[in-house]
């Protein structure tokens, strides 16, 4: 239509599938942190399921065995998020804190550390249980 | 002209910010306005200063290159691009080709992905919510790919100092190459939503002019500078990257559009000509990558020791979706670099808001504010102390603020 | 007509409830037609009930620099004015309420009061959007007036020159649509103006593109922005009601059509269906006059309103206008 060339795109769109998506559920639950404190429990599922890109950067795992203590890590973590504690020779990581660069996973002489696809992480507590790496 | 006077001069003053539905980002505003014109100007940024070259100055570069990832929320690649440029010069460190067309293809992507992320937010403030969403959907398609090459959709972590921290597989290299071709699809009828649009003609046509003269004058950068016809850009000016190699000329309003004009509407012509500029440069780069490393040097402990060594001073300028940024660093063999001064592009584009809002109406405020892409966050690096008397709140502060007013409130 | 003084209080009491039901429901209806063509999933139909609870149980929150008995009194006298329309008008099948007191003359000015009651309240916020929004609000008033006037003269002009008495009354439009009278000629002027009327109707409840008073970008709400809690929740009750009001003008004037009585259904099967078509048509003109409108268009500035109604749709409407008179006097000669 002459001077608003987007009204036909919109009829089109009108009858066409909406390109949003009901997220985290098909419908609203009573309570969105309830809901995804289930997922983690793993009782139920996010809709639609969210594939992650090959190289995603989620949560950080660590594996504490194969870690040697020469806190490199530190070094290069731009968020301070590594604290190494001396009693155990270990480090502890902050993932409220941590931004998600996977500097240390590169720079770990034991590939101690890795970055998983788990990204639904929020809470309302820094230092929950979850937001604790060790 | 200070608020201040300015109340004296005209009927009545209306404040816009530092927060407000008509800025993305928070910048404080004053308008005299006489009826709905705009008589007097004032803005006071400021308001969102993090302190981040703070914290760069704790750190190492290969820290803050990650941090510099988050000076900016859109353009995820320009600023830890710049930085490790002026990095590499101080420490003659050699960047493989490689890495070098790598940067450059994310460096477009990324100018297509702001651009049409500047489109959207540029119909919503023109209240065409439907365009802003079409805008927004369409570019979710270069956020999937950036997601694809770099990981992550915004910080993308792949600038290292001497390269690049992941390569481009066949398999990405295809999935690049279609999404190319979607985007060349699209051109077209991009272009005639927005232009061809009587409403978008009508509210943006000789609204918001800048002329060449004040363009020039007030040094703007960027896209704001090329409606107003300067033809300026780093990528064509000072090559950088792979660049050099390339075809790469300043996009200028054309003369079919009756050349430039210096409003909104030619601004928004030059960012939808440069996306396509964008995907003809990732084609060429697609076309000639050259094999070989990404990285100058793969051991972190070693590029540490190197740059822990380094002195000098050095200049990264790249050319941002909104306009020349810039990175000054000095390191003097310590740790930590001795000085470092970020300049967002934004920060050369804002006192154009002057001249192009004096005499518009209080209308069309939302949307000449929005037409140079300003980006607050990345330019604020400073906050203002007064009389002794200090703007800046901290959370104690605000905690404080805060309970007073609730004992205020339940006497 | 209604005669007796309870029957007239349950009439009123029946409409009230009915144009706030339904006007809800068309807001709901609205944001999920708009939704879709935006290819948005949007809200459940019944979001607009939930705002409105919601706000209710919200605190009013009167700005110190305000007027208060103005600041609280507008938003009642804005929704109480909207339902008063109503009562003149003819809603399906039934009468209107109070048919006998009124015309469209007095529909007209009523129109304006809702609009008045809102301008009352911007003004009293003493906030500058408030302010900027209420002047705006009363430009565009002045602006849509007149191609609404063209509207309603052209159409009561083709009564009376028919010889009918009483061309102003809502009953004389009903029993007699304009339609019948005109020929091919008259046919298009009525389309015209029918066109005209659909293009008034957004001004009227301000939506984009003429929603300048309240432009979301530029005045964060404009002439709303002070308003909170059960005030706020009052005015998108009429916001809603002024929905059914105008779209049940737009049918009165163009579609006085009764098809159960056409089909020669009657009792209680013929009003249900007459409601039926009744509420599918406002359905109908609520799509086009605001959701259509408003998805496909940025917002004008406020000169721009003014001149798109005092130019184009005054030239549109007189256009009209001069065509049902032409139309006339041909089928005299
Ligand atoms: S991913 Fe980055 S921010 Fe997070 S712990 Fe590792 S180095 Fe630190
Ligand atoms: S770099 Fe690896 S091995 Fe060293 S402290 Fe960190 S996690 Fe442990």
């Amino acid at each position: 239509m002459a001077g608003l060339p987007l009204l036909p795109e919109l009829v089109r769109q009108l009858f066409s599938r909406p390109a949003t998506n009901a997220f985290p559920s098909r419908h609203l639950p009573p309570s969105i942190t309830g809901f995804l404190a289930k997922v983690a429990r793993g009782e139920a599922t996010i809709h639609p399921p969210i594939p992650t890109p090959p190289k995603f950067r989620g949560k950080i795992v660590y594996d504490r065995e194969a870690c040697i203590g020469c806190s490199l890590c530190l070094r290069v973590c731009p968020a301070h998020a590594i604290e190494f504690i001396p009693e155990t020779k270990r480090v502890r990581i902050y993932v409220t804190q941590c931004i998600f660069c996977s500097q240390c996973n590169d720079v770990c002489p034991k590939n101690a550390l890795h970055m998983s696809h788990e990204f639904l992480l929020a809470t309302e507590d820094r230092y929950a249980e979850s937001q604790i790496v060790e | 002209m200070s608020a201040e006077k300015a109340k004296k001069t005209v009927p009545y003053t209306v404040p816009i910010g530092p927060v407000h539905p008509a800025l993305k980002e928070p910048v404080m505003f004053t308008f005299g306005m006489e009826g709905e014109i705009v008589r007097t100007v004032d803005f006071a940024p400021g308001q969102t200063h993090r302190g981040i070259e703070w914290m760069g100055m704790r750190r190492n570069p290969v820290q803050i290159v990650h941090l510099t990832d988050r000076i900016c929320g859109i353009c995820g690649i320009v600023h830890s691009l710049s930085f490790a440029r002026a990095v590499e010069q101080i420490a003659e460190i050699e960047v493989p080709e490689r890495a070098d067309y790598i940067r450059t293809i994310l460096h477009e992507l990324e100018r297509i992905q702001s651009h049409l992320l500047w489109a959207g937010v540029a119909a919503h403030e023109l209240g065409f919510d439907s365009l802003f969403y079409l805008a927004w959907r369409v570019r979710e398609q270069s956020m999937d790919l950036i997601e694809n090459l770099t990981g992550n959709r915004v910080n993308y972590g792949i600038v290292q100092i001497g390269g690049v921290r992941r390569d481009i597989s066949d398999e990405q290299r295809a999935l690049v190459e279609k999404g190319l071709d979607y985007y060349q699809g699209l051109l077209d009828q991009m272009a005639t939503l927005f232009l061809k649009d009587s409403t978008i003609l009508m509210r943006c046509r000789g609204h918001g002019i800048l002329s060449g003269d004040d363009a020039r004058l007030l040094c703007t950068v960027g896209p704001t500078a090329r409606a107003s016809g300067l033809n300026m850009d780093v990528r064509q000016d000072y090559p950088y990257c792979a660049y050099g190699d390339l075809d790469v000329k300043a996009i200028l309003p054309p003369p079919e559009t009756g050349g430039p004009q210096g409003d909104v509407y030619d601004r928004i012509i030059v960012r939808l000509l440069e996306v396509g500029q964008s995907i003809g440069i990732i084609r060429q780069c697609l076309g000639q990558l050259p094999a070989g490393e990404i990285l100058w040097e793969p051991k972190m402990a070693k590029l540490l020791s190197v740059l822990k060594k380094a002195e000098g001073e050095g200049i990264g300028r790249v050319e941002a979706p909104r306009g020349e940024c810039m990175h000054y660093v000095k390191m003097a063999g310590k740790e930590a670099p001795d000085s470092w001064k970020v300049k967002a592009s934004s920060y050369s584009n804002l006192m154009s808001w002057i001249p192009m809002l004096q005499g518009e109406q209080l209308a069309d405020i939302p949307i000449i504010v929005a037409s140079i892409d300003p980006c607050l966050s990345c330019t604020d690096r400073v906050a203002v102390t007064r009389n002794g008397q200090s703007d800046i709140l901290t959370k104690e502060d605000l905690t404080r603020l805060s309970r007073e007013k609730t004992r205020r409130m339940m006497q | 007509m209604i005669e007796t003084l309870p029957a007239l209080l349950a009439g009123a009491v029946l409409v009230a409830a009915f144009s706030i039901i339904i006007g809800l429901l068309l807001m709901g209806f609205d944001r999920i037609v708009a939704a879709r063509m935006q290819a948005r999933i949007g809200p459940p139909l019944t979001q607009p009930f939930t705002d409105i609870r919601k706000l209710l149980a919200k605190e009013n929150v009167v700005p110190e620099n305000a007027i208060p008995w103005l600041f609280n009194l507008a938003p009642i006298i804005a929704l109480a004015s909207a339902i008063t329309i109503l009562f003149y008008l003819p809603i399906g099948g039934f009468a209107p309420v109070l048919s006998g007191g009124g015309d469209l003359i007095l529909v007209m000015y009523l129109l304006t009061l809702p609009a008045l009651a809102l301008v009352a309240g911007g003004f009293a916020s003493g906030s500058p959007y408030a302010t900027v929004g209420a002047q705006r609000e009363m430009v565009t008033m002045i602006a849509y007036e007149f191609p609404l006037a063209i509207v309603v003269v052209a159409i009561a002009w083709r009564l009376a020159a028919a010889g009918i008495s009483l061309p102003f009354s809502l009953a004389t439009i009903e029993a007699n649509p304009v339609w019948g009278l005109v020929g091919p000629l008259g046919a298009i002027g009525l389309l015209i103006l029918l066109i005209v009327l659909l293009i008034v109707t957004p001004a009227e409840l301000s939506r984009v593109p003429f929603d300048t008073p309240e432009a979301e970008t530029e005045l964060a709400g404009g002439i709303l922005v002070e308003y909170s809690g059960k005030n706020l929740a009052l005015f998108s009750l009429t916001q809603g009601v002024k929905t059914v009001a105008m779209a049940s003008l737009v049918v009165a004037l163009f579609f006085p059509y009764r098809l159960a009585a056409i089909a020669g259904i009657s009792g209680f099967a013929g009003a249900v269906i007459d409601l039926l078509v009744y509420i599918v048509l406002i359905t109908l003109v609520a799509f086009i006059s605001v959701s259509v409108i408003r998805v496909a268009m940025a917002r004008f500035r406020i000169n721009q309103v003014v001149s798109v109604y005092w130019i184009y749709l005054a030239i549109a409407g007189l256009a009209g206008l001069l065509l049902v008179m032409v139309d006339q006097i041909m089928g005299v000669v």
